[in-house]
């Protein structure tokens, strides 16, 4: 590929600074949580005032790491959002194919009556689900934590419009050559859908892992908090004001797991989002 | 009569020693407070126990230690700001725990609704002597004529001031103590005095989004012998005389630069711990944050000194208040679960006075009559605050009320809205309010 110099005061330069400026603004608060997690909290009670940690100190860090139950938290949380992904991708897919490529009665109407399902609040709902997983002895159970974020009406509209735009010529041809609906979704569709999927599957990753409200009502034992309501349940009365430094550590710890997947499936994420918009 | 013949077999249970002595009881204890369970696995002794978390966990430890009932309490922390989501999800539902903490400004929603169950006979035959409760904070647990919490504590309003800006400013006495200001009309002349002396300004408080701003709002209603509800708490009267002084003092309390009002309740906490102000307008829970600040020789907040709230207008003493207690969620319990349940509400009560130490005032005659109370430090220069203390009054949808007028008074300062107006539109929005659950 060839490469262009850029030169001074053409729209590159132009484009590049405003890049630099918008990516400094983007990373500015990133910069300042870590900052202030690495600073005392009576420090901070004085001040939060300046982007470096002085004076430093990992006491915030320790105290997490410390809590006999962080590990426990920490995988509770891996199995849940790994669990919801893998199980939201292959029902969204297969949900997706189905309301893309299959005739069948009422598709019409159950591909709206799932799009309902967008418009719907979680706090709505929160007490019937509660009470249904009650009454099926679920809670305090990774099932418990998982199933009600499978349904995820998003990844079905999304897998339906993406599978809509792949080219009928290419299930055809293969159905010509005696292949089933199901060799033709394992073998053409999925492999083209890897960008969407790839989305999809970051989005419910992330929201999975950052999940809080149902989390906290349906784990009351300690032992199966996520990494998200566990670390919450340390916070005392006043910690916005008296321990904020624990309370961004927190928010650092909690991000990192997800910052590492994002270091490692970088290639794929940014692919897979060209992809998605056609680049 | 449920909850009696409930008191009634459970306290039949408790002495059978036959039946208890083989009951193993396993309670959840839903409370917010912090967790610090691996900070003091193991710690039995109070002494060790420092701040909410570390005496609640350590009293808990103790019970589980030391009871011969085979009891074990098992602590579900939750962070408060989503603390009675929770509750109210596990009540619904049918998971409530054993014994939860809460507060009075939300008891009224949780009565009504039968919740949470009244403690009078439970109390009668645990032997838990009621007369010993303060009158503040028993009526913080009375609601229609019941009791329904075990109380546990009374969070007040308080004057914080920082001695040496005082001292400097010449308004202090002869032990260096500041004299408070008895009027509207002293405050401001104290707090131009300062300005002028010091270069510091006179007040901190948490004046954009924080709840401050609705404490004060009530606090000021009630020292002119009103408050936001009519006597018989069928009416709101926030756009009334008394409305409009309070609301004009708060104005006026930034008009003239006395306080700052675009400091959020960590803002205004910073800039008194900084030295920038001479007053802090906060509750008992900051007391011993404030004395460790001031404790070290390098901090501006220096000769650290804490009074009942002053009189500031009108002619009453009072000042604002909410309270903790423990209360039990409506639910069926055997025998055994009650006996363990009101074992650990007995035990709560007699250890009550540890709670003292976090710089919450006690609920019990006894605590604040004893010399371990008097002997923390503080204490005595805001002893009065119990009977001053004045708690919001007992109705529905208290906290989105508190909310209401929180919004609705800060925009004369952060806005442009005109105090008329503003009263007029809180006090519209609070009947609404008020209106949906009479």
């Amino acid at each position: 590929m060839e490469k262009r110099a850029i030169r001074p005061f053409s729209g590159d330069t132009v484009t590049l600074v405003l890049m630099i400026a918008l990516a400094a603004m983007w990373i500015l608060p990133t910069i300042w949580v870590i900052s202030l997690s690495l600073r005392p909290n009576m420090d901070l009670m004085r001040s939060t005032a300046g982007l470096l940690p002085i004076p430093f100190t990992l006491q915030n860090y320790i105290d997490i790491v410390s809590v006999s139950m962080t590990p426990r938290w920490l995988l509770n949380s891996a199995i849940v959002a790994i669990g919801t992904t893998v199980i939201t991708l292959i029902v969204a897919s297969l949900a997706g194919y189905a309301f893309a490529r299959i005739a069948f009665p009422f598709k019409r109407t159950l591909f709206v009556f799932i799009l309902c399902g967008l418009m719907i609040p979680e706090q709505t709902i929160i007490i019937p689900l509660h009470a249904m997983i009650t009454d099926w002895g679920m809670h305090n159970t990774h099932a418990a934590l998982i199933a009600p974020r499978v349904a995820m009406p998003v990844g079905v509209f999304l897998m339906t419009q993406f599978f809509r735009a792949i080219p009928l010529e290419l299930e055809e041809a293969a159905r010509l050559d005696n292949a089933s609906r199901l060799t033709v979704f394992r073998r053409i569709m999925l492999p083209l859908s890897i960008p969407a999927l790839t989305t999809l599957g970051i989005y419910t990753f992330l929201q999975a892992w950052n999940d809080f409200f149902w989390p906290l009502v349906s784990a009351t034992n300690s032992n199966m908090y996520t990494v998200t309501v566990g670390l919450s349940s340390l916070q005392g009365n006043f910690a916005q004001t008296e321990g904020l430094g624990f309370i961004m550590a927190s928010a650092v710890f909690a991000s990192l797991p997800v910052v590492i997947v994002y270091v490692i499936f970088q290639k794929y994420i940014v692919r897979g989002i060209a992809m998605t918009t056609g680049k | 009569m449920k909850t009696s013949l409930l008191a009634i077999s459970a306290l039949a249970v408790m002495v059978s020693p036959i039946a208890v002595s083989h009951a193993a009881e396993e309670l959840t204890f839903l409370r917010f407070f912090g967790g610090c369970s691996d900070q003091y696995a193991n710690v039995t002794d109070m002494d060790q126990a420092v701040g909410e978390c570390g005496v609640i966990q350590v009293l808990t430890n103790k019970f589980n230690a030391e009871n011969d009932q085979d009891i074990t309490i098992n602590t579900q922390n939750v962070e408060w700001g989503v603390y009675y989501d929770l509750l109210s999800t596990q009540i619904a539902s049918g998971q409530q725990p054993a014994i939860a903490v809460m507060h009075r400004s939300v008891l009224p929603n949780f009565v009504a609704r039968d919740l949470i169950e009244p403690l009078d006979d439970i109390f009668v035959e645990a032997g838990i002597d009621t007369s010993d409760f303060l009158p503040a904070a028993l009526e913080s647990v009375s609601y229609d004529g019941q009791i329904w919490g075990l109380p546990w504590d009374i969070h007040a309003l308080l004057y914080h001031v920082n001695g040496a800006i005082m001292e400097e400013a010449g308004l202090t006495d002869a032990e260096g103590n500041y004299i408070l200001p008895t009027s509207t009309e002293e405050l401001f002349e104290h707090a131009r005095i300062v300005q002028e002396r010091t270069g510091k300004r006179y007040l901190s408080i948490g004046s954009r989004n924080d709840a401050m701003t609705a404490r004060v709002f009530n606090l000021l209603m009630w020292q002119q012998g009103s408050g936001i509800f009519n006597e018989d708490l069928s009416g709101v009267q926030i756009d009334s005389e008394e409305g409009r002084v309070a609301l004009e003092f708060m104005k006026r309390l930034y008009d003239e630069g006395v306080a700052l009002p675009i400091h959020d309740g960590s803002e205004a906490t910073q800039a008194f711990i900084n030295g920038e102000a001479a007053v802090f307008v906060s509750g008992t829970w900051q007391v011993d944050t404030m004395a460790a600040h001031s404790a070290s020789e390098s901090s501006p907040l220096a000769n650290y000194q804490v009074f009942d709230f002053p009189q500031v207008v009108g002619d009453t003493r009072a000042t604002w208040s909410d309270s903790h207690m423990w209360v039990l969620p409506a639910k069926e319990r055997s025998p055994e679960e009650m006996a363990a349940t009101v074992a650990f509400l007995s035990f709560l009560n007699d250890n009550s006075g540890q709670w003292a130490r976090t710089g919450h005032l006690p609920v019990r005659q006894s605590v604040l009559e004893s010399e371990a109370f008097a002997a923390l430090p503080y204490r005595t220069s805001y002893a009065e605050t119990t009977g001053i203390a004045q708690a919001v009054p007992m109705v529905q949808n208290q906290r989105p009320i508190q909310d209401i007028i929180r919004d609705g008074l800060s925009a004369v300062w952060l806005g442009d809205t005109a105090v008329d107006a503003a009263l007029s539109d809180v006090q519209s929005q609070v009947e609404r309010n008020f209106r949906r659950v009479r």
